[in-house]
């Protein structure tokens, strides 16, 4: 009989301390020395950027915010090189579309792209923020003049193909009374990491529907980080389609800022094999009289993940408040995993907030009988399945826009 | 047509058939009547083949073809169907879709060409019609905010526009009043004909003046424990069950 000493292992120190997202920063210098001078708005939002991300690491699971979804080991191989993603859409009369780097120098997009990071807080981490202006390379504007109600969807693709880091910066403006719909597609190839910043503004009276399609491979890790200002009377109204990436984290941070703002935040996740999907959302109440809603439904199979984090924030001034959550999960499998964590932070004192989560399994009872009726279990599971997606799908008004997320799900039952 | 031999089933552990043998031949509508409890559902359940239905011995055979090792579906391509006690409510799928699935589904099984969506309309307009199915109906999600009556007639059409050779009709008359008792039984009664039989479950012998059966047997006990003509469904409610439940009447 033998006797073996437990061994115990010192883990190895970063050559920084605490610790740094050093391989993001690894390629940086290179970067700098290829890029025409910056104005001095961008060199300073670069500092900072360069700043933090030399004390502090990518957010991971030690993070309250991020414990379920823990970043770093995935995106280790990722920093030095950057990828150029290709941007591609149809014009839409009236609509304007423009590299960033045209638009830049405006007084709203310059605006927008030097709005302050969210400080580390809660769910809110700004490592991938400031990552984002540290690379900041170009982008797309999108603006809608006053008025202007654009009566096609502006589709716009991303598309990745190297197993690179990309950033993509977006700014959008709705002016006063004006709609549009905008449907982003996703569908790029390979192991990418993709980090994304989208500042958006949702003037006076203005409507925008902003849809997600993602589809990117299932070797690919998308972090997107939206930040939104609702003005009077403004609707942010989002949809998210997630069937695409091993890992993705969707963050959505709306403000409401003024009397009778309302937004919509809504998705469908539609995982399987070992894929992460996370949505984490932050509805801000700041103003009297505005409304929030977010609907969550993800269907989990194989041993996918999935991650709802939904917090409803009312302020003080924000009386009458109208808050509404609801995460509701599938598990198809013994081994897909939900967590789900709601909360609610309240400063006013009359409001009306409700949140709700459920995650379950198929009905048995409908199962059945569909089977009895002759349809056979693999059917009747799609159109169970694709009846859980349609209840937030449902919300979206243009048939077109519906019947084209509905035939996604349906391809993704297949 | 259907017959089955000495069957057993438990459900949860329990034994609730207990050697039950019944053969219903083409063309034949037999009734079951029984006491609650008895296990009339049970039987039901079992033809259709649901989970957690465990048949421990005996054997059904549907046209000389093993029921038992047919999964649900295939049952139903093969000609079975259930009218249930309690139509599942299943909110997202609408009526027209379901449908159509299932009779696709089934077509597929046999070895039948699908009908088109427009062949279907026609098919389900010309079923809809005797039935007092309304447009709006068929364009809610399956039985969601459905009346009782509602439920039962939209039973009977499923029954019409899938044409199973052999049909259960569990406790259809439960919840209706006797105008809907009309409905429904005129449905059931049109699709009677020389090569389909139906097994009646029914409480009351009140269903069994609209829909009049060749056999009625009485079930207790997990078992058939009488069987004879329609006058045997008037007797059992004039005296009530207690000569085979062991009660004191």
């Amino acid at each position: 009989m033998s006797n073996v000493a437990a061994i115990k292992k010192t883990p190895e120190k970063s050559a920084f301390f605490p610790e740094t997202a050093e391989r993001v920063l690894a390629g940086w210098a290179a970067f700098m020395a290829a890029r025409p001078k910056d104005p001095e708005w961008l060199a300073q939002l670069r500092a900072q950027g360069a700043d933090y991300l030399k004390t502090r690491d990518l957010p991971g699971a030690k993070l309250e915010g991020w414990k379920y979804t823990n970043l770093p080991p995935l995106v280790k191989q990722f920093g030095d090189t950057l990828g150029q993603t290709l941007v591609t859409f149809d014009p839409v009369p009236g609509v304007l579309v423009q590299p960033l780097t045209a638009a830049q120098d405006m007084d709203w997009v310059r605006e927008m792209l030097s709005r302050p990071a969210p400080v580390q807080d809660a769910n809110a981490d700004p490592a991938l923020w400031h990552l984002c202006n540290l690379y900041y390379r170009d982008g797309i504007a999108i603006d809608v003049p006053a008025g202007t109600e654009a009566q096609n969807a502006l589709n716009i693709a991303m598309a990745c193909d190297e197993d690179l880091l990309y950033i993509v910066h977006t700014a959008i403006r709705l002016q006063p009374n004006s709609r549009l719909t905008i449907i982003e597609d996703h569908r790029g190839k390979g192991a990418f990491w993709k980090n994304a910043l989208s500042h958006i503004r949702v003037e006076e009276g203005a409507h925008l529907v902003h849809i997600r399609i993602q589809e990117d491979s299932d070797k690919a890790v998308y972090t997107q980080t939206t930040e939104v200002e609702v003005m009077k009377g403004g609707t942010y109204e989002a949809v998210a389609l997630y069937t695409g990436a091993k890992m993705s984290r969707n963050q959505v941070h709306v403000r409401l800022m003024e009397p009778g703002a309302a937004c919509h935040i809504n998705g469908v996740s539609l995982m399987r094999g070992e894929q992460h999907a996370d949505t984490t959302i932050l509805a801000e109440h700041l103003a009297p009289h505005c409304e929030s809603n977010q609907n969550m439904r993800t269907i989990l199979g194989d041993r996918a993940h999935g991650v709802f984090q939904g917090k409803i924030h009312v302020h003080r001034p924000a009386q009458k408040t109208d808050g509404y959550q609801l995460s509701k999960a599938l598990l198809l499998s013994e081994g897909a995993e939900m967590d789900t964590k709601p909360e609610l932070e309240i400063y006013a004192d009359d409001v009306k907030c409700s949140h709700g989560a459920t995650t379950g399994r198929l009905d048995e009872e409908p199962m059945f009988y569909m089977q009895s009726r002759g349809i056979p279990a693999d059917e009747a599971r799609a159109l169970l399945i694709e009846a859980f997606a349609a209840e937030v799908l449902d919300l979206v008004k243009d048939d077109v826009v519906r019947e084209n997320l509905a035939d996604r799900v349906r391809e993704w039952l297949k | 047509m259907l017959k089955i031999t000495n069957l057993h089933a438990t459900v949860g552990g329990k034994e609730i058939l207990k050697g039950l043998s019944l053969e219903i031949p083409a063309g034949e509508v037999h009734a079951i009547m029984g006491p609650n409890g008895s296990g009339k559902s049970t039987l039901s359940y079992v033809v259709a083949g649901r989970a957690g239905y465990e048949v421990t011995a005996g054997e059904i055979t549907l046209n000389g073809r093993d029921v038992l090792a047919m999964a649900p579906e295939e049952r139903a391509a093969a000609g079975l169907f259930l009218a249930f006690q309690y139509p599942v409510e299943i909110p997202g799928v609408q009526m027209t879709t379901f449908l159509k699935t299932a009779l696709n589904s089934i077509r597929r099984q046999r070895g039948e060409a699908e009908l088109d969506a427009l062949d279907f309309l026609k098919l389900m307009k010309a079923k809809q019609k005797a039935l007092g199915v309304t447009d709006e109906m068929i364009k809610r999600p399956v039985n969601v905010g459905f009346s009782g009556g509602e439920k039962k007639r939209n039973e009977v059409l499923q029954m019409a526009i899938l044409e199973p050779s052999f049909a259960i009709l569990d406790e259809t008359d439960s919840g209706l009043d006797i105008d809907a008792l009309k409905v429904v039984s005129e449905g059931v009664n049109a699709l009677r004909g020389p090569g389909r039989s139906f097994l009646v479950i029914t409480h009351y012998q009140r269903l069994l003046d609209y829909i009049v059966p060749d056999v009625v047997h009485v079930m207790a006990n997990g078992r058939i424990v009488k069987s004879g003509g329609p006058d045997l469904a008037r007797e059992l409610e004039a005296k009530g069950y207690a000569e085979f439940t062991g009660e004191a009447a």
